[in-house]
């Protein structure tokens, strides 16, 4: 018999461990590699990104970024008068770190009439509202002068907040008790501090009401930057019609205003209230509930519309605030024909920079091939069925997803249905729901739907997915089909 | 009683070197007037003597070296040599044996000679070949192009050569032929098992709706991948079979746990996926579909669990199935 030191016996052991670990790795590699092969096609982002640019202030162009040499056009006299009244009741907010004092994010409020309360964004004040332990506000006027701010109530839906500050306005900033009539192309002068760089005052018109959004808004062509947000927009004559809020990234002085009459609501809800929330949380809660219930009522208010796509029926809504986009791949190098419908959303709900709700995305896509094996057709339909993860994994405003599956038969056609629900932390009751569902019936065509509900409570996230599912169908016999 | 052998062992237990002497004394060191000359720069030129002492054991003597000699970790004067006695002199190993010392019986054979080389790797490389064939075919959605078919032969036969080369190489360090050829038919077996495991899980899970197959299928690869490396280790040393039966045991639940592990921390959940999202042709169905209200009570009975894990810390909120 040979004798073996233990450590020599060990060798082969730390060898097979390596092997079998490089293994796993290659094995794992090989079956990510089969499934996607195929690209698949871009899902629509479960939330997609408002309007709204966030109050955050971006860095400062860099030199030579800034054209310093274009002569400037010679200000109307409108807006020097305008400004040069309304600078004293005009406000920059910023929110500030309750630790080191550093600024985080800035915005513009004005002083309402001769009181003491500034009106802003909800998005300038999101980080006070959300979590006061780690953010206060501060308001600075035209002459550099800083205090304390007092956040006293919100309007989420409407991107709105009020606060208390310790002076009063000269009485330059009515807020209308009746509301403003305004004739497109009627001139508008926004007020506010862009981009962090100083008060400024920029010349627009008024081009009527936006009918994309959920919630009204005015289309103002005229310049608003960020920090601009929060701040004024008035007549000619001074009064004020609404409020800056966005402008579309990808258009060219197309900004919106939050008409005036919501302010006035606000405002009123604030001359009844005893004293400020402690906690605003709940009450952004209660508003985005009322907004799912509007938003999810007025989805499924009437029937669903059916869509043919291919042998399949899909519902669909389309509406000002749903906007519809299809596509295909008929020009791809594939055995197979891609047809595609998404509709969502073109708005969201603002809660914070890092999170937007109360918002509904549907896509229908039907894949269909006469050439592939119903074999290779499954690895195709697999791969494009599955979706890796629903938002990020470790999100700390929502739970973990839980998702229920099963084979399902609608009335016309077999389905298989994946329903995922991830729970709001901060908010009691709110949820993200996405439903994925497939067709079993056909080894050669596929289609494959997905619906997605953000920030919508448990009965309404149920009703609309039973409703978005029942409705997908068959529009004849199988016999019929290639 | 004579003649005897000094054996220069490795640590393993190989004998090195072996060199026959006729006669006692037998003196062991690096100089040239030594029976045994050992080129070590830690032994003396003249280091040790073997002598049987008066009840006719053999017994070696240090000669007053710096380095002295060591028996099992201590360092003696002088030590009597059984058979099996391993001396270390300077870096040597070495034991003396008679030529009457007894030798364990011969092994029976069992390995099949006919089964080695060309044809098993063959087969081996034919195997692999065919199932990447098959993989690249399924995964194929594009118009027939031949290059990518053989991208994915050369790819699968490649990584075939480069893991049984490994294992081979490894034969060669540990036992005395490299057996390429049973380690190449070792892999294309397991790689075919692997991919049998895939067909018929995914085929199983869809067929009688048990998603359980498809959530947790990475742990029964981890079992085919630790038999590979049962097989491969085995096909080393034939001899240690039951101890690396053993050690691809302990591999594959320690591979499993880590995934296990890997998947609550990254997910929140044991399974490996959040749902099964296999589908396969109709004809394929075995269960029956349930209507939209029973499904519907799935997702409604999810909300007590979704409720509860909201009010726990973000990292540790598990939803409880």
């Amino acid at each position: 018999m040979r004798h073996f030191p233990p450590t020599r016996r060990i060798l082969p052991a730390l060898i097979a461990a390596a092997a079998l670990g490089a293994a796993v790795s290659l094995a794992v590699a090989a079956g990510k590699g089969v499934a996607q092969r195929e690209k698949p096609a871009p899902q629509p982002p479960l939330v997609i990104p408002p309007a709204t640019p966030p109050a955050t202030t971006p860095p400062a162009p860099g030199p030579g970024e800034t054209d310093e040499t274009a002569a400037l056009p010679t200000p109307s006299s409108a807006a020097q008068t305008l400004y040069s009244a309304a600078r004293a009741d005009l406000l920059q907010i910023r929110m500030l770190l309750k630790n080191g004092r550093s600024q985080s994010s800035v915005g513009s409020g004005f002083l309402v009439g001769t009181g003491n309360l500034v009106l802003t964004n909800y998005h300038v004040v999101s980080q006070m509202a959300l979590d006061p332990d780690v953010y206060i506000g501060e308001y600075v006027d035209t002459d550099g002068k800083s205090g304390p701010v007092e956040l006293l109530a919100v309007d989420v839906l409407h991107d709105l907040a009020v606060v208390r500050v310790d002076r009063n306005g000269s009485g330059f900033f009515q807020v209308p008790e009746r509301p403003v009539k305004l004739v497109q192309g009627q001139y508008l002068y926004s007020l506010g501090n862009p981009l962090d760089l100083g008060f400024a005052i920029s010349e627009g018109s008024y081009n009527g009401i936006v009918t994309r959004s959920f919630y009204e808004q005015l289309i103002f062509t005229g310049p608003i930057n960020s920090g601009m947000s929060g701040g004024p927009s008035v007549t000619a004559a001074g009064v004020v019609a609404g409020v800056n809020v966005s402008k579309r990234l990808d258009g060219e002085l197309v900004s919106f205003l939050v008409p005036v009459r919501y302010a006035q609501e606000l405002l009123g809800r604030v001359a009844v209230q005893p004293h400020a929330p402690k906690n605003f949380n709940p009450l952004i809660g209660q508003q985005l509930l009322a907004h799912q219930r509007a938003l999810i009522d007025r989805l499924l208010g009437e029937p669903l519309s059916i869509r043919t796509m291919g042998p399949y029926q899909v519902p669909v809504r389309e509406s000002q605030q749903l906007r519809c986009w299809g596509r295909s791949n008929f020009r791809a190098e594939a055995e197979f024909t891609l047809d595609a419908v998404s509709c969502a959303m073109e708005a969201a709900i603002y809660v914070s920079d890092t999170q937007q709700t109360g918002h509904v995305s549907m896509t229908h896509q039907v894949i269909r091939s006469s050439s592939l094996h119903p074999l290779q057709f499954a690895v195709l339909a697999s791969s494009r069925f599955r979706v890796d993860s629903l938002g990020a994994g470790r999100d700390t405003r929502l739970t973990r997803p839980a998702c229920a599956e099963m084979f399902v038969h609608t009335a016309t056609l077999p389905v298989r249905a994946v329903t995922c629900v991830r729970a709001y932390r901060k908010f009691a009751g709110l949820y993200n729901f996405t439903l994925l569902a497939a067709s079993t019936d056909d080894p050669n065509a596929n289609l494959l739907s997905r619906l997605d509900l953000a920030g919508v409570s448990y009965e309404n996230g149920m009703r609309a997915t039973r409703a978005f599912l029942s409705a997908l169908g068959r529009s004849h016999a199988r016999a019929g089909s290639r | 009683m004579g003649p005897w052998f000094v054996e220069l062992l490795a640590r393993n237990g190989d004998v090195l070197q072996r060199q026959c002497v006729d006669k006692l004394p037998i003196r062991i060191g690096r100089g040239y007037g030594n029976d045994v000359i050992l080129d070590d720069d830690y032994a003396a030129p003249s280091h040790a003597i073997v002598e049987p002492d008066p009840a006719g054991h053999l017994v070696l003597r240090d000669l007053g070296s710096r380095n002295g000699i060591v028996v099992a970790g201590k360092r003696r004067q002088d030590a009597v040599l059984a058979g099996d006695t391993v001396v270390r002199i300077g870096h040597t190993s070495l034991r003396v044996r008679a030529a009457d010392c007894p030798v364990a019986p011969e092994l029976v054979d069992h390995t099949l000679h006919g089964w080695e080389g060309m044809l098993p790797g063959a087969a081996g490389l034919l195997l692999t070949g065919s199932i990447a064939l098959l993989a690249r075919w399924l995964s194929d959605a594009e118009f027939f192009e031949p290059a990518r078919y053989a991208e994915a032969l050369a790819g699968g036969l490649a990584a075939a050569l480069l893991w049984g080369g490994m294992w081979g190489f490894a034969n060669r360090l540990f036992g005395r032929h490299a057996r390429l050829g049973r380690h190449l038919f070792v892999f294309g077996c397991g790689i075919t098992a692997l991919a049998g495991w895939i067909a018929l899980g995914s085929l199983l899970a869809y067929a009688f709706s048990a998603e359980s197959i498809t959530h947790y299928g990475s742990h029964l690869v981890t079992v085919l991948l630790a038999g590979i490396v049962y097989f491969h280790l085995s096909t080393i040393r034939p001899r240690n079979r039951v101890r690396y039966r053993w050690i691809c045991a302990g591999l594959a639940v320690l591979s499993s746990s880590l995934i296990l592990a890997g998947n609550v921390q990254r997910t929140g959940r044991f399974s490996d996926e959040l749902y099964m999202s296999v589908l396969l042709p109709p004809a394929m169905r075995m269960s029956s579909d349930h209507g939209v209200d029973e499904f519907m009570r799935d997702v409604d009975a999810m909300k007590g669990p979704l409720d509860r894990s909201r009010g726990r810390k973000p990292g540790d909120d598990q939803i409880d199935d």
